[in-house]
């Protein structure tokens, strides 16, 4: 399995700064706002040291009203400001991410198949779900928090430089340890949180399926070992958790630790100051205030710090959808002729794996029904890939009407030649979406017939006729339903070959048999490859195949394979011997 | 709340030190403003050195103090909310371990996700209302005490000030994540579309329309960057209020203080001691009203819980299980007990009778009626259903399960290595995997597996095929070698090289032992010793499969079904 990559650091420092320079005013305008409010903001604890200075100086009560007055004031000014603030931030947040999601899902919609496959489905779905919605709070809401927190701690400490340099110094006086720990933290936490949620996540799957599947626990007598498996994942939360809470323990000690610091060295350093007659007494309240008040941004700060890094993180997966190149668009828009050839064959996996197929050689005609035949892992589903153009063969050619497959245009390719397999899916959405992304032109009269064609008859019982929203919390098909629906699909799309490969082997035999009836209907008049593990499948087509270890052993209809008393003739006697008789 | 009460019950001297040293912490808050007005007043205005020196050190002594409180206040409560979320689990793994096949009918395997995922940490979190939440009471009343000795009229003011301003700034910020829960499901159903589309990339890449899909969801993508905006315009709003509120108050307090200290009244440190006490005891209101938000939702969650704890399991109109641990009932004298050995199976609903030690087939033209069946057989519902002459109701329904297996065709598959499903130990011999492998011919996929038997495998085994799950499935029923065997539907989904490859080898795995194979392949029923047709709900022909195909048009039309009507 080769896994989707990773953007580096630099690509995603890159993406970055493209995305900050496209927003280059509402990034701005944000920061100047929040400056603006932050400025405002240092007002009182200022104001506060003035009361002090003046009632020390003996002002009276109109002066203490005044400035009384103008802390109201700064507040409200403070407040309004970061109001609008917030809001010019939370729409670049908004505009971002959207913009962040709508790119990734159409670099995820454009690529190739086969690449998906290989790095399995489910890393890609963590990164359309957990990385998306990671991006997604770290741009709306950490981003956000982290810029406030910074503009406001620049101002304070700024302001109390601004009362005397000698205070500012010492203002900093904790920020040495609390930078020293805040790197030990971050270097470990991203991982150790990410393991306590697994680690939790695992539990919850545990109890669930442990529901999910009472049955068996019970016919089986599984229920020590649910329980054992269970105990065992519990331990291994009290772990994780113990194992974050550790670094915890040592982060947070040292940055409160670190917080009285700065006061106390301010407070030294102003009653030094204050005795030369440097600074008033107003000012020195004023600088410890101020650092009372950097507390709350450097909490949020550092609390933040981890999250941000986890969404740069998360950030960089995505972008990394972005490098896998997509499907090519195919150097041939259409061919002549629907006759499909294979010639000389073959296919591995990987580049220096074992060929899953050794040179096959095959013609199908226009109309024909071919069956393929064959024990699992003799490479029928890999044939019926080639077939469809989802993989090349390593050597050898499949054309349609003398046109290298994998050289279509892989639109026009879909519309000729459709792969049928065992998996169905519903998409949420109507019933409508749900068939008209095979053709996009048909009225709701065809959709409504194709539903007829492949015997849908479930379909008249929607409550919203095409309009009936299905899966995620609407209504649920049944498997027999959902493979219907493709079908139907199918019809619309009016492929002229059709692939299938064991379209109905997952289905409970009654509902397969229904499926396959409806399956009969979309076959008419098309040419037909079916990868079949029901032998009356091969009977009825009009030539059979068996594949073996990658190659054909055997191929002709159903009767001279019969008499040719081979491998099928020997499997078709186990199965039908007396049938044939009736 | 009983629920609650024995959480806190399992632990009380955790929960009895998570309250001293909460309560220590809150207190330790206020002392910082009350050091700086010293430091203020005896060493900076006094322009005493010696007195500041006294003043600063006891502030960073009292800062290293009250951070190592704060640690050990929330190592303390980490272990207890820990603690009651380990407990809270443990019950519900043991019950929903023992509740068994009546369990999806009362409750939703949603429904368990929520408690197993939320419900569990909501009714942890409750318990953080035994540490901070005793102390925010004490500091609130230590506060008090302080302010009263500067100025009664300040203290009044501030003390019922702060809550005042709790309690409209608390619905504000309820209201704020009110809207946000709004945008937070559209994200969700925008996220759960973007999975929709990984999900059914093959099928796109195998029909088409993925420009239209790229189109649809930036459409609700674009839906969602609105909404955002208003939640933006609503919120931005909220969030002002909830910082100038508080502002407003605490100008209100300094102005109230200022003029006091013009007068007099009080003093120029105990000015900004009283700035610094407002700022304090937000912290230990904020505690109480978060806290009292937290007990609400930790009661619903906790209540939702003991509902599933009480569930109890259906002993299906007989004598139960005995619970390892618990005694043994007494056998009344005429409880019939079970079968000492091998014993026929009858089964008067649909007339089957199943020999003792032989391979019986049954072909159901009915999917449901197979099923139905085999849950009679296996006493999953109450029947008259007789072991050997005996009601099978009346047999201990322990015993049932140790003796009598039904392997249902969508039977589940938890996750873990291959061995661990096939419910083999680590100590169990290879050779007895291995055989039963073989049987349900699975070689090749355990073949395939990069650590072999050792591969974890996720549940529902998602990552392999149709057919593989259901040879898994099969080798993990052969190998717990039940006395009686019910497979149903066993090779559905496998290919006919494989299904003829399975039938010969079950045969021969289950010579001597009582089988039963549900299903309508004649590769499989070609090697029953006895094959019965149920149709319509009864037995209408036995025979052999041959003998059937012979006499019985019905049975012949059945088994020789499938897709050849597809074809015609």
């Amino acid at each position: 399995m080769s896994r989707l990559p990773v953007a580096d650091r630099g690509t995603v420092r890159r993406a970055l700064r493209d995305m900050i320079s496209r927003h280059r005013r509402a990034v701005g305008v944000v920061l100047a706002l929040h400056s603006a409010a932050a400025v405002a903001g240092l007002a009182p604890p200022w104001l506060l040291g003035t009361i002090v200075d003046r009632v020390t100086a003996g002002a009276g009560v109109a002066t203490v009203d005044r400035l009384a007055l103008a802390i109201a004031g700064c507040v409200l000014v403070s407040a309004l400001l970061s109001r609008y603030a917030q809001y010019a931030g939370h729409r670049f947040g908004e505009r971002a991410v959207a913009e962040l999601r709508e790119e990734f899902v159409s670099r995820t919609l454009g690529l190739p198949v086969s690449v998906v496959e290989r790095a399995g489905a489910g890393d890609l779905a963590t990164r359309s779900s957990v990385d998306v919605s990671t991006v997604g709070t770290t741009v709306r809401d950490v981003v956000p928090t982290i810029v406030i927190a910074t503009v406001q701690l620049t101002l304070l400490f700024g302001a109390i430089f601004l009362l005397h340099p000698l205070l500012g110094l010492a203002a900093l006086a904790g920020l040495p340890s609390i930078l020293a720990v805040t790197r030990w933290y971050l270097r470990r936490a991203s991982s150790a949180y990410l393991a306590e949620g697994a680690a939790a996540a695992e539990l919850t799957e545990t109890l669930t399926t442990t529901a999910e599947g009472a049955r068996t626990v019970e016919a089986l007598r599984l229920a020590d070992d649910r329980v054992r498996h269970g105990t065992s994942r519990i331990t291994l939360v009290w772990r994780a958790r113990r194992a974050t809470l550790a670094l915890r323990t040592v982060f947070f000690s040292v940055v409160e630790a670190s917080y009285p610091l700065p006061v106390a060295m301010v407070l030294l350093v102003g009653g030094y100051l204050l005795s030369r007659d440097m600074v008033s007494l107003g000012a020195v309240v004023a600088a410890a205030l101020y650092l009372q008040q950097a507390i709350d941004p450097l909490d949020r700060l550092l609390q933040w710090t981890e999250q941000a890094q986890r969404g740069f993180a998360s950030y960089a997966r995505l972008l990394g959808v972005g490098m896998v190149p997509p499907e090519p668009p195919g150097t041939t828009a259409s061919s002549r002729g629907e006759r499909l050839v294979v010639r000389g064959a073959r296919f591995s996996y990987s580049d220096d794996g074992p060929d899953v197929l050794h040179g096959i050689d095959l013609e199908v005609q226009p109309g024909e029904r071919l069956a393929v035949v064959g024990p699992s892992g003799a490479g029928k589903s890999t044939l019926a890939r080639l077939l469809a153009g989802i993989d090349a063969p390593r050597h050898g050619v499949v054309s349609i009407g003398g046109c290298p497959v994998t050289d279509l245009d892989p639109a026009e390719r879909r519309r000729r030649i459709a792969l049928v397999t065992q998996e169905h899916h519903v998409f949420i959405g109507s019933v409508r979406d749900n068939l008209s992304f095979a053709a996009p032109d048909a009225s709701d009269e065809q959709m409504r017939a194709a539903l007829l064609t492949v015997g849908a008859e479930w379909y008249a019982e929607l409550p919203d006729d095409l309009d009936t929203q299905l899966g995620d919390g609407a209504r649920q098909l049944g498997a027999a339903e959902a493979q219907q629906l493709a079908l139907a699909r199918l019809v619309l799309a009016d492929p002229h070959t059709l692939i299938l490969d064991e379209a109905t082997a997952a289905l409970d035999p009654s509902t397969a048999r229904r499926t396959e009836r409806a399956l009969a209907a979309v076959l008419v008049g098309r040419t037909v490859i079916a990868i079949a593990h029901r032998l009356n499948t091969a009977h009825d087509a009009d030539r059979v195949a068996v594949l073996a270890d990658g190659r054909i052993t055997e191929i002709g209809s159903h009767d001279e394979l019969v008499a040719a008393g081979g491998a099928y003739a020997a499997l078709w006697s186990s199965w039908h011997t007396r049938v044939d008789e009736r | 709340m009983r629920y609650l009460w024995w959480l806190v019950r399992c632990q009380p001297w955790r929960v009895l030190r998570g309250s001293l040293i909460g309560t220590a912490w809150m207190i330790g808050l206020s002392a910082r403003p009350y050091l700086i007005a010293r430091a203020v007043d005896d060493g900076l205005r006094e322009r005493d050195t010696q007195a500041l020196a006294l003043w600063v050190a006891a502030i960073v002594v009292a800062g290293v103090g009250l951070s190592y409180l704060g640690i050990m206040r929330h190592r303390t409560m980490t272990f207890i909310r820990e603690d009651a979320k380990a407990r809270s689990a443990e019950v519900l793994l043991r019950h929903l371990s023992r509740i068994g096949a009546v369990l999806p009918r009362r409750v939703g395997a949603g429904e368990v996700s929520t408690i197993g995922g939320s419900d569990i940490d909501w009714t942890a979190q409750a318990l953080t209302l035994t540490g901070p939440g005793v102390g925010a009471v004490v500091a609130y009343g230590v506060i008090a005490v302080v302010l009263w000795s500067i100025s009664p009229m300040l203290a009044l003011c501030v003390l019922v000030g702060v809550p005042a301003v709790g309690l409209v700034v608390g619905p504000l910020l309820r209201r704020l994540e009110q809207v946000e829960s709004v945008y937070r499901r559209q994200q969700g159903a925008l996220t759960a579309r973007s999975g929709d589309i990984v999900a059914g990339l093959r099928v796109l890449a195998g029909v088409g329309g993925r420009d239209l899909f790229a189109r649809r969801y930036a459409a609700r993508s674009q839906e969602l960057r609105a909404e955002g905006y208003r939640v933006g315009a609503v919120n931005s709003w909220i969030d002002a209020a909830t910082v100038a509120i508080p502002g407003l108050f605490l100008a209100a307090v300094v102005w109230l203080t200022a003029r006091m200290a013009v007068t007099g009244d009080v003093t120029i440190g105990e000015l900004v001691a009283v700035y610094g006490y407002v700022a304090t005891l937000v912290v230990p209101v904020w505690f109480l009203l978060e806290g009292s938000y937290v007990l609400i939702r930790g009661r619903v969650a906790a209540r939702r819980i003991a509902d599933l704890l009480t569930v109890t399991p259906d002993d299906v109109g007989g004598p139960g299980r005995r619970w390892p641990g618990s005694v043994p009932e007494t056998r009344r004298p005429d409880d019939p007990g079970a079968p000492d050995g091998p014993a026929d199976l009858h089964d008067p609903v649909t007339g089957l009778t199943v020999r003792a030690g032989q391979l019986t087939g049954v072909a159901a033209d009915d999917p449901a009626a197979a099923v139905a069946l085999a849950d009679r057989l296996g006493r999953y519902v109450v029947s008259d259903v007789t072991w050997g002459g005996v009601p099978l109701r009346e047999v201990a329904l322990d015993e049932v399960r140790a003796r009598i297996l039904v392997a249902d065709h969508d039977s589940y598959l938890f996750g873990g290595t291959l061995r661990d499903i096939l419910g083999a130990g680590a100590d169990d011999d290879d050779e007895r995997i291995g055989a039963a492998l073989r049987t349900a011919s699975a070689q090749d996929i355990v073949d395939s597996l990069p650590a072999r038997l050792d591969t974890p495998i996720d549940a529902r085994a998602r990552t392999l095929s149709g057919g593989q799950r259901q040879r898994v499935r099969l080798a993990r029923a052969l190998h717990s070698e039940p006395e009686v065997l019910i497979l149903v539907d066993p090779t559905s989904a496998v290919d006919a090289h494989t299904e003829a490859r399975i039938a010969e080898r079950l045969r021969a795995a289950r010579a001597g032992r009582t089988t039963v194979v549900i299903a309508t392949s004649p590769l499989l029923l070609g090697r029953a010793d006895l094959v019965a047709h149920l149709s319509a709900g009864r037995i209408t022909a036995t025979g052999s499969h041959a003998d059937l195909l012979d006499r019985d048009p019905a049975y012949r039309h059945l088994v020789a079904r499938g897709s050849e009507e597809a074809y015609r």
